[in-house]
């Protein structure tokens, strides 16, 4: 009973700060749709100057496919030589692809990739894609001449075939958004007592440690999951992406990983003096666990001498499970090993954080 | 009359700072305990370490014969602390405020809301439905001191709770406290408004965590032949410092 008066003060006092309203309803949306567009790895449009010095039957083949692909954008084609690290260094192109005219080199007519390698990864897609087209005219080419590939790999995309980026990024900002609002709200609940000097009289009240401790955590649970739905919803209608798995796994993945939050969240604010303090530690720990958490880069590229940060970052595995359960439709016996490491961290989380907050109250 | 809060040897250390040093003192039951100090000399410290708030380095404290480390939770039942800055919510209501509070100190709602119309008889009800960031401090100083008193305590700590209240208000703040004592209450009051010390029954003044005086305030006065306590506490904290 006496909990629940906390946990109703924390209520009425969370949504009595109504600047903080928008935070909590609007910037989520905004956010999700920021991220949904802006964050993605897929490549379009691509700026391109072609050099057909050629200017046979391929080249216009070719060229006539480039021009009519949404992935590049063809700036200039030109029919003599160009300075091309100058047209490069510029910017105006992003790639330029050179055919080259077999009579004057001798040569079988050579087409030449030059990519700016600034944006290593849309460099790669890039000129993955300058491939593709290549072989797709050689293989239809061999074939009119009743020839085939001696060897050919055919690639099968599952679970996400368009490859959509968004398809993975979508259920990865569901997960940041359960982190950033949890991990703020709560940090400053214990230390804005402390300036407050109310902690003194909650303390001295008939409220036990371990109720004040889920006191706090609690509401800002609740809230965190709100959150979640609200962006579930927005990722599954906005964005079209379907939910293939269960949901139920999402939510008990989701409690699990609030718990590691929570906790964390308070043994900054039980930590800090002030709610200063405790904002900058929330803001360093986001950086961190967002960056390492493979949201936007793959975990697996993390050099081994860090490696064992993203082993110990509950957002990590949070984001994993939420994409084995949205784009693969898996079941607890695939993400099983995630949600133990999730539930390891939680509960050694739990226990440093509320060891700290009893001795706190005991100082 | 017996004690019913008994200082022993009472001291607190941070690091290699001393903030009070083996202090002794007790306060008997219906007394009004005046705390003198200048800011830092351990006033706050002293009552944290009493009602339990803060950790006691070394020494003990007896209330009501308990040890109050040891029986901290039956201490809690007893015991009423108002802090500093009157430490309320201040996007709460009064209402809210004392809601709150009198469900954390295990009041049940039909309490709740008689001390609701107890209060509407000394503070107008729209006053209570202010925010406590909104209201003027005499109205948030009483509010407070209900607080305070919610689960009927026998033993008061009130620290400064007249700071940055008006001449008016602090008298009837007084007033109050006098109605206390008369229900039987004790109180423990510090303060750094030395007039306020003549309204004690007896007072203890503390200077860098040593007590360096106490007694009745008249028989203080008369023994160090001064017209008030403002220069008795001059005086003291002079002598002090010279030795």
């Amino acid at each position: 009973m006496r909990l629940l008066y906390l946990i109703k003060k924390e209520f009425l006092e969370l949504f009595r700060q109504k600047e903080l309203m928008p935070l909590i309803f609007i910037a989520p949306i905004i956010q999700v749709i920021l991220l949904g567009y802006v964050v993605t790895t897929d490549v379009e449009n691509i700026p391109v100057t072609i050099i057909d010095l050629a200017q046979n039957q391929s080249s216009s083949h070719i060229v006539r496919r480039i021009c009519s692909t949404p992935l590049f954008n063809v700036k200039n084609i030109y029919n003599e030589p160009q300075n091309t690290l100058e047209i490069l260094k510029k910017g105006d192109s992003k790639s330029i692809i050179i055919f080259r005219d077999s009579k004057k080199t001798k040569k079988f007519p050579e087409i030449q990739i030059l990519m700016d390698g600034v944006n290593s990864n849309t460099s790669a897609i890039a000129a993955g894609y300058f491939n593709g087209i290549i072989k797709k005219y050689l293989v239809e080419n061999l074939e009119k001449n009743g020839m085939e590939m001696p060897v050919e790999a055919n690639t099968l995309i599952r679970f996400n075939p368009e490859l959509e980026s968004i398809n993975f990024m979508g259920p990865g900002i569901v997960a940041l958004m359960l982190t950033v609002l949890a991990l703020f709200f709560t940090s400053v609940s214990i230390v804005r007592e402390k300036e407050q000097q109310t902690m003194d009289t909650i303390l001295i009240s008939r409220l036990t440690p371990l109720e004040i401790y889920i006191g706090k955590a609690l509401p800002f649970g609740v809230v965190g999951i709100i959150n979640m739905l609200y962006g579930l919803a927005l990722v599954i209608l906005w964005f079209n992406i379907p939910i293939k798995g269960n949901l139920a796994y999402m939510f008990l993945a989701s409690i699990i990983f609030l718990t590691a939050l929570l906790s964390y969240a308070l043994l900054i604010s039980t930590l800090s003096a002030t709610i200063q303090q405790a904002l900058f530690f929330s803001w360093f720990s986001m950086m961190v666990f967002i960056l390492l958490s493979g949201l936007f880069t793959p975990v697996a590229n993390i050099p081994v001498g860090l490696k064992f940060l993203a082993d110990i970052n509950p957002v990590r595995y949070l984001i994993e499970i939420i994409r084995e359960i949205f784009l693969k439709g898996n079941g607890i016996e695939y993400f099983y090993k995630d949600l133990l490491s999730l539930a390891t961290i939680s509960l050694v989380v739990l226990s440093i954080s509320l060891l700290t907050f009893r001795r706190f109250i005991s100082k | 009359m017996d004690s019913v809060i008994e200082v022993k040897n009472l001291c607190r250390k941070f690091g290699k700072f001393t903030a009070v040093n083996n202090i002794n003192f007790n306060i008997k039951k219906g007394e009004i305990l005046g705390f003198l100090g200048p800011n830092g000399a351990g006033k706050t410290t002293t009552i944290k370490m009493i009602t339990g708030l803060l950790k006691i380095s070394s020494g003990n404290v007896f209330i009501k014969g308990m040890d109050a480390v040891k029986e901290r939770k039956k201490v809690k039942t007893i015991t009423g602390y108002m802090s500093q800055k009157f430490s309320l919510y201040p996007t709460l209501t009064g209402l809210e405020n004392i809601t709150f509070f009198g469900g954390i100190s295990g009041l049940s709602k039909a309490e709740i809301l008689r001390k609701i119309e107890e209060i509407k008889t000394e503070i107008p009800e729209s006053n209570l439905k202010m925010k406590i960031g909104d209201m003027p401090p005499g109205i948030k100083q009483q509010i407070a001191l209900f607080v305070c008193l919610l689960n009927d305590p026998e033993l008061i700590f009130l620290d400064e709770p007249t700071s940055g209240v008006d001449p008016e208000n602090r008298r009837k703040f007084w007033e109050e406290i006098y109605r206390l004592k008369v229900r039987g209450k004790t109180l423990l009051v510090s303060t750094h408004n030395l007039d306020e010390a003549e309204y004690a029954d007896r007072i203890i003044i503390i200077h860098k965590g040593d007590i360096i005086l106490q007694g009745e305030p008249e028989y203080l006065k008369n023994s160090h032949n001064v017209k008030n306590i403002e220069l008795l506490f001059k005086e003291a904290i002079e002598n002090y410092d010279k030795t």
